[in-house]
């Protein structure tokens, strides 16, 4: 931990704990803000998926590690980041698109049903990423330009790369809102999330929505295995993981709800950060114990509403 | 005095904005029949959907017997003895129809608790369910599962599990509706036979239906009540003629 | 159906009795998962097959039992005659806090049960100290009363058999009482059950717990048979499978979780021993199951039969 060592001359004990704890509280923030930015970033697809077509869509996680992983190769290949960030979300977009046309538009509207093909369709990706990519821990490489530390006021010192995420899902997230918010589409998908009657009755071409949304919500996941491999490891069962994290935003936010995903992002990310930092043995219940309360409290989440 | 068996006191609830219920205020004395008459949209299953406790309302309260019931929970209220059908056949599909009526008999008393023995080990609850099925004429397919029924056999049973839930005031959400003429008539005199002692309040379009069976009707229209009265008057009525026959 | 179904029953028993005369240690062995695992399945149904509730945390209960049941007998040396009971309660005491879960339906409930799921596996993981982390915890010895012990995987066969015979003669009183009846009601239509005076919130919690006690149960057989138990027990690809084991071999029977478990675990051995992909196959599987066969072995025959009948009017 940075600020450790030797006491710096003329402060106390005491003094020096808190100037510790302090530091350590400013780079936990940055920590569970980052990885917010990853969770939203998954965890919109998701949300949106559900909102506008009600499908659970298990694979989510495993579209993340499968983007990451296409993404971290065509880095070895082409030195690019930002072809790699490509390359992954359009893995994903051909690969979520075989899926949905071909099963999940099967199942209909059965949760049962789309939890199941869903999972095992996460078993298959799962499983051929780990006989392709093998089951040791990687990490996508990023461009010497981000890659490097950066110092922050008070003598912090942090990876510039965190802070290259939080801005770009901050980007994404405004690209997004107004999306949901400002256009004909957005229109829709809300409408949608409250009630699916009024989707068809606006005379817009449902399955093609249906499609461009879904394709944006893959592009979303397997962007998100490539920014997120990046400062997070790629290893069999990080699908799993990363999917639960996604899971539990969704919940607290509301399901189909684009500012729940927002709000529920920072808490599950904030929450986990400090969780690990001050109960590491404990953090999954740090993360997890809140959500269950409130939802005890509010099914819904906090911005969902009754479907 | 005695309370009146239902008392609706400035009852509200919204949607979003829409009063589907604006304001009712009603009571029904014990042992009446009463029926609601009104176009679609007037409120008029959102009005039982609150009185009956599956819905809440935004404002008002609901009173059984001069009990105050508004914030109890729908069981309780079957418990104290409100029963109702649905517009919409909601029956036990994946059961028979001796079970169906089993589930209604034990509903309100402790013995759905049980975990030790069969409901083949009360003979009693087999004698009644039969009974009531007996009752709608439907005794001779007790041991058919529910999804070999014909719409109007649905209905019947419909009404069979109200009646079996043991209530003192029966809530009934167009108990023909969708049935041909025949069935239709069958239906209502299942329920104008029904003893007196149970209260009704039931929703009809069919003017003849509700005329013939009731003893107050009470118009409602967007939301509230326009006219009450005897059938006599409010046939009479020219306001109910243009609002109600106007729309139909 | 019945005596065909009873005669099915008697003749499964007497293979069940007579097996280990002819089946070797290994073959012993699959078949005793097979039942523990059957078990984790029908208390899955319970909820599935009988209210229709689709929960994804019953490894927690398998596994909270078991690390119970594990830890007491070998880091406090409790005798099984504590140490067993204890881990059911532990597994209970879980499902009584989970259970509230039930206040949600549908989708919502599906995700909320995962990430309860998830907070076991996540202590039981990361709480090393007590749990031992992922090594989790060994040398767990076959359970014994007194001097009364069992000494082979034979015997320990027979035992799981009794439990499991037991508790399928206990669940099919349970699902015939009133009480099961009116789980079957809540499922057809709970807005009914309601307006019949059920608290069906009330009776889906007791079904909850119900089935989080089957579950524990079955997380005490396993831990006495695996001898050890990690964080892997508590994982939610357990949860899954469980109810895949339900589905497959046909929901709302009590015949179907076990024909299920049979199914899934001897493909998986017999797959994993020639084909390194067997993930890979599972996964097919559960993709198969829900295209086609929705309904497990049981529906299926059926279909294949009626289309075939249909085929020969025609």
């Amino acid at each position: 931990m940075p600020g450790g060592g030797a006491l710096p001359p003329g402060t106390s004990f005491p003094q020096h704990l808190a100037l510790t704890m302090m530091t350590g509280a400013i780079l936990q923030a940055i920590n569970g803000v980052s990885l917010a930015a990853l969770l939203f970033l998954l965890a919109s697809g998701f949300t949106l998926t559900f909102g506008l077509m009600r499908v659970v869509n298990m694979a989510h996680g495993a579209y993340y590690l499968l983007g990451g992983y296409v993404g971290l190769s065509t880095v070895r290949a082409t030195g690019s980041f930002a072809l790699a960030i490509a390359a992954g979300g359009a893995a994903i977009v051909l690969l979520g698109y075989l899926v949905d046309r071909f099963l999940i538009r099967r199942t209909g509207e059965n949760h049962l049903a789309q939890v199941l093909l869903t999972v095992g369709v996460a078993f298959v990706i799962g499983d051929i990423a780990l006989k392709i990519w093998g089951g040791d821990s990687l990490k996508v490489h990023v461009p010497e330009l981000l890659r490097g530390p950066m110092e922050l006021p008070g003598g912090l010192v942090y990876p510039a790369y965190r802070f290259v995420l939080i801005f770009f899902s901050i980007v994404v997230g405004v690209l997004l809102w107004v999306l949901y918010r400002k256009t004909q589409i957005g229109a829709v998908v809300r409408a949608g999330v409250d009630d699916r009657e009024q989707v068809s009755a606006t005379g817009i071409n449902v399955d093609r929505l249906f499609v461009i949304v879904s394709a944006l919500a893959s592009f979303l996941a397997g962007m998100s295995g490539v920014v997120g491999g990046a400062f997070l490891m790629l290893y069999p069962g990080a699908e799993w993981e990363i999917l639960v994290y996604a899971l539990v935003v969704v919940i607290v936010g509301g399901l189909g709800s684009l500012e729940g995903a927002m709000i529920g992002a920072l808490i599950v990310g904030l929450l986990d950060a400090y969780g690990r930092w001050l109960l590491p043995e404990f953090s999954y219940f740090v993360l997890f114990a809140p959500m269950a309360l409130l939802l005890l409290v509010r099914p819904r989440g906090l911005f969902g509403k009754d479907i | 005095m005695t309370p009146p068996a239902i008392e609706v006191g400035a009852l509200t609830k919204e949607f979003g904005g829409l009063r589907a219920v604006d304001g009712i205020s009603l009571s029904v004395a014990t042992g009446e029949r009463r029926v609601l008459i009104g176009p679609n949209g007037a409120g008029k299953t959102t009005l039982f959907h609150c009185i009956t406790g599956t819905l809440s309302p935004s404002a008002g309260r609901v009173a059984l017997f001069g009990r105050d019931v508004t914030a109890l929970a729908e069981s309780r209220r079957t418990a104290l003895g409100m029963g109702r059908t649905f517009q919409i056949s909601n029956v036990f599909a994946n059961l028979s129809l001796a079970e169906n009526l089993v589930l209604a008999l034990i509903g309100t008393g402790r013995r759905k608790w049980i975990m030790h023995r069969p409901v083949g080990a009360y003979p009693d609850l087999r004698r009644r369910a039969l009974e009531g099925l007996e009752h709608v004429g439907l005794r001779q397919r007790a041991d058919e599962s529910v999804k070999h029924l014909s719409y109007g056999e649905r209905r019947q049973l419909e009404l069979a599990l109200a009646l079996n839930s043991n209530p003192k005031v029966l809530f009934l959400d167009e108990p023909c509706a969708g049935l041909s003429p025949g069935e239709r008539q069958r239906i209502s005199k299942m329920i104008g036979a029904l003893p007196r002692d149970i209260t009704l309040v039931m929703i009809e379009h069919d003017m003849d239906v509700a005329l013939g069976l009731a003893d107050r009707v009470t118009v409602l229209h967007r939301g509230r009540i326009i006219l009450e009265g005897s059938p006599a008057e409010v046939q009479a009525n020219p306001e109910v003629r243009d609002v109600y026959f106007g729309h139909v | 159906m019945g005596r065909v179904g009873i005669g099915l029953a008697l003749a499964a028993f007497a293979v069940a009795l007579t097996l280990p005369q002819f089946a070797g240690p290994f073959w012993m062995g699959l078949v005793t998962q097979m039942l523990i695992f059957g078990l984790l399945a029908l208390s899955v149904d319970l909820l599935l097959g009988q209210t229709g509730l689709f929960s994804l945390c019953h490894a927690s209960f398998f596994a909270v039992a078991a690390y119970t049941t594990a830890i007491l007998q070998v880091r406090y040396a409790v005798p099984t005659l504590l140490a067993a009971p204890a881990g059911l309660v532990a597994g209970t005491l879980l499902a009584l806090g989970f259970g509230l879960a039930v206040r949600t339906r549908g989708v919502y409930f599906i995700l909320i049960t995962i990430a309860l799921g998830y907070i076991v596996w996540g202590v039981l993981h990361r709480w090393s100290s007590f749990t031992g982390g992922d090594n989790g915890v060994t040398n767990v010895p076959f359970p014994a009363v007194g001097e009364l012990r069992i000494g082979s995987h034979t015997e320990y066969y027979y035992f799981v058999l009794a439990v499991v015979i037991a508790c399928a003669l206990v669940y099919r009183v349970l699902i015939a009482s009133p009480f099961g009846l009116s789980l079957r009601g809540i499922k057809a239509s709970e807005t009914r059950t309601r307006s019949l005076g059920y608290r069906t919130g009330l009776h889906l919690y007791a079904a909850f717990v119900l089935s989080g006690l089957l579950a524990s149960l079955a997380g005490v057989l396993y831990v006495y048979y695996n001898r050890f138990v990690n964080p892997v027990s508590a994982s939610f690809p357990i949860s899954v499978e469980a109810t895949l084991m339900a589905i497959i071999g046909g929901s709302g029977t009590i015949a179907g979780p076990f024909i299920g478990s049979g199914i899934i675990l001897g493909l998986r051995n017999w797959v994993s021993s020639f084909f390194e992909l067997y993930a890979t196959v599972m996964g097919v599987v559960f993709i198969a199951t829900v295209l086609w066969a929705p309904d497990g072995i049981v529906g299926l025959v059926n279909r294949l039969r009626a289309a075939r009948a249909r085929r020969k009017a025609l």
